[in-house]
């Protein structure tokens, strides 16, 4: 039964070598699939279909793999390598050796390592030597050959080997010391005979398959116990370095996406690790890299996806040796080959629309350093860990650790990093070094702890006596701001913001397409003309949400305050009066930004405390005692919103005023926006009904006093159950309704955000009570069920009632698909979020359920 | 820059001795009970910053001093050949991690592909039977050294049960941290400076090639 049992007494097998010994591209002929052909056969049968060249060789499939430990078999097989690769073992002037290499039906990890040259002997070596003009280039994987064979098909103990590869660092003297032990230690002396060899190496790789490491292998994947290998033996043809060699391309460069063979050649004898340091550049192949660049293209239009491949040169020539579709493309790469097929007819756009999920939008979008071109470069060095950051410089973890103490976050640099650094890593917001590469310590622990990291950055120099940091002639010292990113290496002198990137074009293109497919609209929270710009470059239709508590804060501060803490009623209109005049300029700014599109503005929404100055800092004694008797104790539950408004009178009508002033100062340059008004926090019909008036009074004034008729829509935000069960009453007074999703959430649990997130959430989610945080992900069963109720009672007081959602949620793609089911009208997300919404909202629209893990509950 | 003359107290006590060189090959004590760190800091051999111990520089150089072997000496030679055949699987290491926490084209590895993440775990055993002949060299000169071999072991067992942070995180005994700890304790022993080692793996790793 075992692998050992079939090498004894003549074989049956050589009866029938052609079911046997299957050449390459012959497998579908013979009805043979990936379950006997293995992963590799089946690839190289595609090569050869597709008029590929392909490494002459054979596949002895899954079932019949054991026969190759036959030497018969073995014989045969080697007759045939040799007929189709049209050399012979032995032969001085053209050289031929093989490769062993086994395959599983689909790619997995835990097969054994390939036995990279049979055929070499001991009188042989040094001629070959000769031919590939290195003196020791084939020492080390003959070496690497031979252990494998000893230890696994010739049963010499694994330490006496383990010792002699240590006593033996140098290759050549490593392989005579290898083939003593297994003479003087094996089942058998290593033979010279190539069949023997092959029929050796296949029992080797057959057992190291069947070693405990393997099988553990297949558990942790999840691959049958008993999973059968098939085995490849291909020709290796021995040829002068200068125009032979081996190496790997895939189809796009993995930065840009674009197709542009990228990769690495070797010369010498092919192994599976190539020495680091020794690959040259594709456009080094002696033969040019016109036909690798066939290949792959070839190959991408066959398999839709961005493709990898092995390839050999021989005489200048490239022939494969395998070629797949790549694993885990980079995802420009993906991005750009589904817009290149859609281009090309190959694909419809809905389909590359499709093949691009908004979380790999989301990934695409990865925060960077904002550049504007004035930033001065210190260096560039390896980008070690991904993300940037900006930061003082500290010189040693105990800097690093008092001065990170209170928050402000700190660079350590180093230049090269100990475990005492360690320590300094963790309280740090990036790490710069100046030694080491990408695969350094440093590194290492930087990716371990999440920290952005640029190592080996050359010419720096630190000196932690004097305190500072020299990159060339430019000294920092320690507590000088720099910024650094994780992704390209580069740092800069100062601390810069860090944003998001702007979608690269193949992704624009895919999001245009995204546009066309999606039913629900996609609008941003923005707050600034700003952040309306950025919403509108990244594709917002308009604005869901502008909070105007943002215009009260900063300078504007003790203007509201002198309103809420006015000892009088003049002093209060007049603060009102300043105040108005401030939020004017705001909203013309805001609403020129908007142009054309819908714009929802809210009326003040903050909790009173927010404004009210801190105990003891009043201006005087009566304001402290008016701010006294207005604190609260629970502030978010409050005097808010429309609590606020219809105490504070005149507050929203001076809103509102200034809003519609603005409107019209903007439509008298031809700029004519869908202007939204909306009141927050409304429990009670009657409470809007109340604001209503307000808002239409002060319509009302603005056309008195500049002859413009403002065009409006009033509606509400549903942020309480009460009003989401009352949205039929509502919706008398409604226009449009927006659901602010994160305060229903907060109501509807009976959560406080704040603390819940602090306190609950996490251990929820680790007893399995939730699968996600309610404020990430929608919850569907209250708080949607809720929503659903809203809307359908709406409808029937107003059916055409526009309906939206402004939460956090809006940017959640799972939540999209939620609201898209229920027929609301638009999503409103953070403006950096607004391209993985219109993405999530193309991919929710085909309705049908491809639920990507089932998280939903 | 070479070290500062240091002197432990008068009567170097065992103990502290050890807990010196414990505290520098670590890097830092987390958790430890005051009683554990307070004869260092009194002796100007450890700082405390909030719940972290950190080695003072003096601390630093005693346990290097504590530590070297007899220069020139036949034990400095077989721990210095243990070293050269340690360095080149020291690359490997690093290389696994960082395979772990990216992926080739450096983008961060969201354990959602087993195919990868077990082919990874192919190279960590790789790296794992690698090293324990180098361990086992070790342990017949470096008093102590032995302790590495079970340690890896017990990080390599969490990291099998399904514990990804026992491979790289810099939080616990992981199969990187307690590396990393050999690698210093390697370099205080035979006096190698991070350059030099630098320099001297690189050297290893590619002159060893064709």
């Amino acid at each position: 039964m075992s692998v050992t049992d079939r090498e004894a007494g003549p074989s049956t097998a050589v009866e029938a070598p052609g079911r046997i010994l299957v050449p390459f591209g012959q497998g579908r002929i013979r009805g043979l699939d990936a379950d006997e052909l293995g992963a590799h056969g089946a690839a190289m049968d595609r090569l050869v279909a597709l008029g590929l060249p392909v490494v002459p060789g054979l596949t002895v499939p899954a079932g019949t793999s054991a026969s190759l430990c036959d030497p018969g078999t073995a014989e045969a097989a080697v007759d045939l390598v040799e007929q189709l690769a049209g050399r012979r073992i032995g032969d001085r002037a053209r050289p031929l050796l093989l490769r062993l290499s086994a395959s599983a039906p689909t790619e997995i990890a835990g097969l054994p390592p390939d036995l990279a040259c049979l055929g070499v002997t001991t009188a042989s070596m040094d001629a070959l030597c000769a031919v590939i003009g290195r003196a020791d280039a084939l020492h080390e994987v003959w070496a690497a050959t031979v252990r494998m064979i000893a230890e696994y098909a010739l049963d010499v103990p694994a330490a006496m080997l383990d010792d002699a590869v240590l006593d033996a660092p140098e290759p050549r003297t490593r392989i005579e010391a290898l083939l003593d032990l297994t003479a003087r230690h094996g089942s058998r002396p290593f033979p010279d005979d190539p069949a023997q060899q092959l029929a050796l190496a296949a029992r080797a790789v057959l057992r190291r398959w069947d070693s405990p490491r393997a099988r553990r292998s297949r558990k942790a994947q999840r691959l049958p116990a008993d999973l059968g290998v098939a085995l490849h033996v291909q020709a290796l043809r021995i040829g002068p370095a200068d125009r032979s060699g081996y190496g790997t391309a895939v189809s796009r460069h993995p930065e840009t996406g674009l197709l542009s063979p990228q990769g690495s050649f070797f010369r010498g004898v092919r192994r599976s690790s190539p020495p680091p340091h020794t690959s040259e550049p594709l456009d080094r192949l002696t033969g040019g890299r016109a036909l690798l660049e066939h290949a792959l293209l070839t190959l991408e239009r066959h398999l839709h996806a961005p493709v990898s491949v092995d390839f050999e040169v021989r005489d200048d020539e490239i022939s494969l040796l395998a070629a797949s579709a790549q694993q885990r493309p980079p995802l420009r790469a993906s991005v750009c080959l589904a817009a290149d097929l859609a281009r090309d007819g190959a694909l419809d756009p809905e389909e590359a629309v499709l093949r691009i999920g908004p979380a790999q939008v989301q990934e695409l979008l990865h925060p960077q350093l904002r550049l504007t071109g004035g930033e001065e470069l210190l260096v560039k060095g390896l980008a070690a860990s991904p993300g940037a950051a900006a930061g003082v410089i500290v010189l040693s973890s105990e800097r690093a650790l008092e001065v990170g103490a209170d928050g402000t976050p700190v660079v350590l640099v180093a230049h090269e990093t100990t475990p005492a650094d360690v320590p300094g890593m963790l309280a740090s917001a990036a790490v710069l070094t100046g030694s080491g590469g990408i695969a350094s310590h440093a590194a290492v622990v930087a990716r371990g702890a999440g920290r952005p990291a640029v190592c080996g950055a050359d010419g720096l120099r630190v000196d932690r006596a004097a305190g500072t940091v020299s990159f060339g002639d430019r000294v920092l010292r320690e507590g000088d701001a720099v910024s650094l990113d994780g992704r390209t290496g580069a740092v800069y002198a100062g601390r810069l913001s860090v944003s998001v990137a702007a979608p690269p074009p193949e992704l624009s293109t895919l999001l245009d397409w995204a546009d066309g497919m999606r039913r629900l609209g996609v609008r941003a929270n923005a707050d600034s003309a700003a952040e309306v710009s950025t919403a509108v470059a990244l594709g917002a239709e308009g604005v869901g949400l502008c909070r105007t508590e943002h215009q009260f804060l900063g300078e504007r501060l003790p203007l509201i305050r002198r309103v809420l803490l006015a000892a009088d009623p003049a002093a209060r209109d007049e603060a009102l009066k300043a105040l108005e005049h401030a939020q004017h300029e705001d909203f013309r700014a805001l609403l020129a930004a908007v142009g054309n599109r819908p714009v929802t503005v809210r009326l003040l929404d903050a909790p009173l405390h927010e404004f009210l100055p801190a105990p003891g800092d009043a201006s005087d004694a009566g304001e402290e005692q008016r701010a006294a008797a207005l604190r609260e104790a629970n502030p978010m539950l409050g005097l808010r919103g429309v609590r606020l408004a219809l105490l504070h009178e005149r507050l929203y009508p001076a809103q509102a005023e200034a809003l519609f002033a603005a409107w019209a100062d903007v439509a008298a340059t031809g700029v004519r926006p869908e202007l939204e008004v909306m009141i927050p926090l409304v429990s009670l019909p009657e409470e809007l009904a109340a604001t209503a008036v307000y808002v239409r009074e002060a319509a009302a004034a603005v056309a008195a006093r500049t002859g413009v008729v403002v065009p409006y829509r009033l509606g509400t935000m549903i942020e309480t159950p009460r009003a989401a069960l009352l949205a039929g009453e509502l919706a008398e007074h409604a226009e449009f309704f927006s659901f602010g999703t994160n305060d229903l959430t907060q109501l509807t649990y009976g959560f406080s955000r704040d603390d819940v997130e602090r306190q609950v959430l996490a251990g929820y989610q680790e007893r399995g009570l939730l699968t996600a945080s309610p404020f990430a992900r929608l919850d569907p069963h209250g708080v949607g069920a809720l929503i659903a109720l809203a809307a359908e009672r709406a409808r029937g007081v107003r059916p055409g009632i526009k309906l939206g959602v402004c939460g956090e949620h809006g940017g959640d793609p799972e939540s999209i698909a939620f609201c898209d089911g229920l027929g609301l009208d638009y999503v409103s997300c953070s403006p950096h979020r607004v391209p993985v919404a219109r993405m999530a909202a193309a991919h929710s629209t085909p309705r049908e359920r491809h639920d990507e893990s089932g998280s939903t509950r | 820059m070479h070290s500062p003359a240091v002197d432990l107290p008068d009567a170097p006590d065992e103990t502290l001795t050890e807990a010196v060189v414990d505290l520098v090959l670590r890097g830092m004590w987390r958790g430890r009970t005051e009683a554990e760190y307070r004869p260092l800091a009194e002796a100007g051999l450890a700082m405390v910053k909030g719940p972290l111990v950190l080695p003072t520089e003096r601390a630093k150089a005693a346990a290097g001093q504590v530590l070297r072997v007899a220069p020139g000496s036949p034990r400095e030679e077989r721990i210095t050949a243990a070293y050269e055949a340690f360095l080149p699987v020291n690359r490997k290491i690093r290389e696994v991690c960082t395979a772990w926490q990216c992926r080739p084209d450096g983008t961060a590895n969201d354990h959602s592909d087993s195919v990868y993440d077990a082919g990874v775990r192919e190279s960590l055993e790789d790296v794992h039977e690698a090293i324990q002949p180098v361990l086992r060299r070790l342990e017949q000169v470096l008093e102590g050294s032995g302790r590495y071999l079970g340690e890896l072991e017990e990080a390599l067992e969490r990291f099998d049960e399904g514990e990804a942070k026992w491979l790289a995180s810099p939080l616990c005994d992981s199969y990187h941290t307690v590396w990393m700890r050999l690698h210093q304790e390697l370099l205080l022993v035979l006096g190698i400076s991070r350059a030099e080692d630098e320099a001297r793996e690189e050297e290893l790793v590619t002159g060893s090639r064709d």
